[in-house]
C-alpha cells in the first residue's frame, strides 16, 4: 500500500493551498487597507500587488506541472 | 464492433466532459465571479487545449485493476464495449440526479463488471482495486476537505478587519477573491483536460491496436486526439447544469473568499496527486473542498443530507456501473444479436433519460440564481436585515411597536444601497 505517497500528497496539497490562500488573502487585506483614507496608500497597494504577483507565480508553476511538455 | 466501441468511447468522453464541468466552474459561477455561459465556454476551451497538450497513452485500459497484459487476460473490444456502456449509463443517472460522481470510477466499475462476467472473477486485481479506487475514494474528499477548511479559516481570518476603537467592521474587499477564483478554476479545468481526454484516447488506441489497424506501442493517431478533444470540449460546453447546481448551491452557500479557498485546495490536490503518485479523483476532491470550505466559513451550514446522497452515489458507482457492464458483457457474449440488443437498449436508456430531464430542464439560466445585481443585493441583504433588526429593536424600546414595524422596511432599503456602494 502506498501510504507514504498518500501522506506526501496530503502534505503537498496542504502546504501549497495554504501558501496561495495566505498570499492572496494578504493581498486582499492590503488592498482594503490601501482603500482606507490613509497617508501612504501607495506603499500598501504595491505590497498587495506583490502578493498577487506571487500568486500568479504559483499559477504559472501549476501550468508548468500540468503541461507535459515542460515536465519531460 | 471496433466502430461501435469508438463511438461509445467518444460518447463517454462527452458525458465525462459535462459531468465534470462542475468541478472547475461551480464555485466561480456560484459567487458570480464568471457568468455561467462564459464559465462553461472557458472550461470547454481549456479542456480542448488540455486534451491536445497531453497525448501520452496509457499502457492499460484499467490502469492495473484488471490483470491485463502478457501474464493476465486479454481485454477484448467486447469487454471495453460493455464497460463503457456501464460507465455511460451510470454517468447519465448521476447527472439526472445532479450528483457529482467520478467518471473514471464509473469506467472502472463498468470494466470490472464486464471482466467478471466475460472472463471470470480471477481477472480482477483486488489489491489494485483497493489502492486505485477504494482508498482514494475515502481519502480524496478527506484531504481536500481538511485543506479547504484550513484555507477558508485562514482567508477569513486574514481579511477580517475591525476598527480597534469601535469594534465595527471595516471594508474588507472580499470581492477581490473573485478574480483569483477565475485563475484557480481555470487550472482545474486545464488539468481535467490533460487527464481525462487522455483516458478515452488510450481506450480507442488500444482498441485500434487490438483490431490490428494500428501498430503495437504507437501513440494515438491525430484524428483520435482531435475527436477526443472535441468530444470532451463539447461535453464541457453543454455543461452539466444539474451538477453545477449541486456543487455551487446544493452543498453549501458559497462566498468569494470561501470559493477561492475551495478552488485552490482542489487545484493543489489534483496537481499534487498527479505528480506525487497517488491518483485522486477530481470530482471527489472538488466535492470535498466545497464541503470543507462550507464548514470553514462561519454563518453557513453544510447540507448534510445532500452530502449523504453524494456519498451514497459514490458507494454505488462501482457496483451499479459494474452490474450494467456485466449484463452487457453477457449479452455481447451471445453474438451479433446480443450486441445489437445491448446497443439499442443502451441508446434508448440514454435517450429516455435525456427526454426525462427535459421535464425539469436545468440550464445556464437557472442553475444557480446569481446575477450581477442580484448577488450584490443578496450579499447586502443579510447585513441590512441585521441592521434593520437592531434598528427595530431600539425603536421598539422607545416607541410603540407599531411605529417600529412601519419604519423598518424603508430603513432596510437605504441600508442595502449603502452597503452595496461600500462593496463596490
Amino acid at each position: 500500500m502506498k501510504w507514504l505517497e498518500l501522506v506526501t500528497v496530503a502534505g503537498a496539497t496542504l502546504a501549497s493551498a495554504v501558501t496561495v490562500v495566505v498570499l492572496y488573502s494578504l493581498g486582499v487585506r492590503l488592498t482594503a487597507i490601501a482603500g482606507d483614507a490613509q497617508a501612504s496608500p501607495g506603499f500598501k497597494k504595491s505590497l498587495a500587488y506583490v502578493c498577487f504577483g506571487l500568486c500568479g507565480v504559483a499559477v504559472l508553476f501549476g501550468l508548468y506541472l500540468i503541461i507535459p511538455y515542460f515536465s519531460g | 464492433m471496433v466502430a461501435l466501441v469508438i463511438a461509445l468511447a467518444l460518447f463517454f468522453d462527452f458525458t465525462n466532459g459535462f459531468h465534470d464541468t462542475a468541478n472547475a466552474m461551480a464555485t466561480p459561477i456560484a459567487t458570480g465571479a464568471i457568468k455561467p455561459k462564459t464559465a462553461v465556454t472557458l472550461a470547454a476551451i481549456l479542456n480542448l487545449v488540455g486534451a491536445f497538450l497531453s497525448t501520452e497513452v496509457a499502457k492499460t485500459v484499467s490502469g492495473g485493476i484488471i490483470r491485463e497484459g502478457s501474464d493476465g487476460v486479454q481485454i477484448t473490444p467486447d469487454i471495453i464495449f460493455a464497460g463503457l456502456m456501464g460507465a455511460i449509463l451510470w454517468n447519465m443517472i448521476t447527472w439526472l440526479k445532479g450528483l457529482p460522481s467520478s467518471s473514471s470510477h464509473a469506467l472502472f466499475g463498468g470494466l470490472i463488471g464486464a471482466a467478471i462476467a466475460g472472463i471470470g472473477f480471477n481477472s480482477i486485481n483486488l489489491e489494485g482495486l483497493l489502492q486505485k479506487v477504494i482508498l482514494p475514494a475515502i481519502f480524496a474528499p478527506l484531504i481536500a476537505g481538511i485543506v479547504a477548511y484550513v484555507c477558508t479559516r485562514l482567508a477569513y481570518l486574514l481579511t477580517s478587519r475591525h476598527d480597534p476603537e469601535t469594534g465595527s467592521k471595516l471594508t474588507q474587499k472580499r470581492g477581490g477573491f473573485r478574480t483569483g477564483q477565475i485563475f484557480t478554476s481555470s487550472l482545474v479545468a486545464l488539468a481535467h483536460g490533460t487527464n481525462d481526454a487522455q483516458k478515452t484516447m488510450g481506450i480507442i488506441t488500444l482498441v485500434l491496436i487490438a483490431a490490428g489497424t494500428q501498430e503495437t506501442g504507437s501513440g494515438p493517431q491525430f484524428w483520435v486526439i482531435a475527436a477526443c478533444a472535441f468530444a470532451i470540449a463539447i461535453g464541457t460546453y453543454a455543461g452539466g447544469w444539474r451538477i453545477i447546481r449541486t456543487m455551487g448551491a446544493g452543498l453549501t452557500e458559497v462566498k468569494p473568499a470561501q470559493g477561492f479557498a475551495a478552488e485552490t485546495s482542489t487545484a493543489s490536490a489534483i496537481l499534487a496527486s498527479s505528480h506525487l503518485g497517488f491518483a485522486l479523483s477530481t470530482t471527489q476532491v472538488a466535492s470535498g473542498s466545497v464541503i470543507g470550505s462550507g464548514m470553514g466559513r462561519r454563518g453557513t451550514s453544510v447540507r448534510w443530507s445532500m452530502v449523504g446522497k453524494i456519498a451514497l452515489g459514490w458507494l454505488f458507482t462501482l457496483p451499479a456501473a459494474g452490474l450494467v457492464g456485466a449484463l452487457t458483457a453477457l449479452l455481447v457474449k451471445t453474438g451479433v444479436i446480443g450486441v445489437l440488443i445491448a446497443a439499442v437498449a443502451g441508446t434508448s436508456a440514454v435517450l429516455f433519460m435525456f427526454f426525462y430531464s427535459r421535464k425539469s430542464a436545468v440550464g445556464h439560466h437557472n442553475a444557480i440564481e446569481v446575477e450581477e445585481a442580484g448577488q450584490a443585493v443578496r450579499f447586502a441583504k443579510k447585513k441590512a436585515r441585521a441592521r434593520a433588526r437592531a434598528h427595530a429593536k431600539a425603536k421598539a424600546e422607545a416607541d410603540a411597536k407599531a411605529a417600529a414595524s412601519r419604519n423598518a422596511p424603508p430603513e432596510a432599503e437605504s441600508d442595502t444601497v449603502t452597503t452595496k456602494d461600500v462593496q463596490r
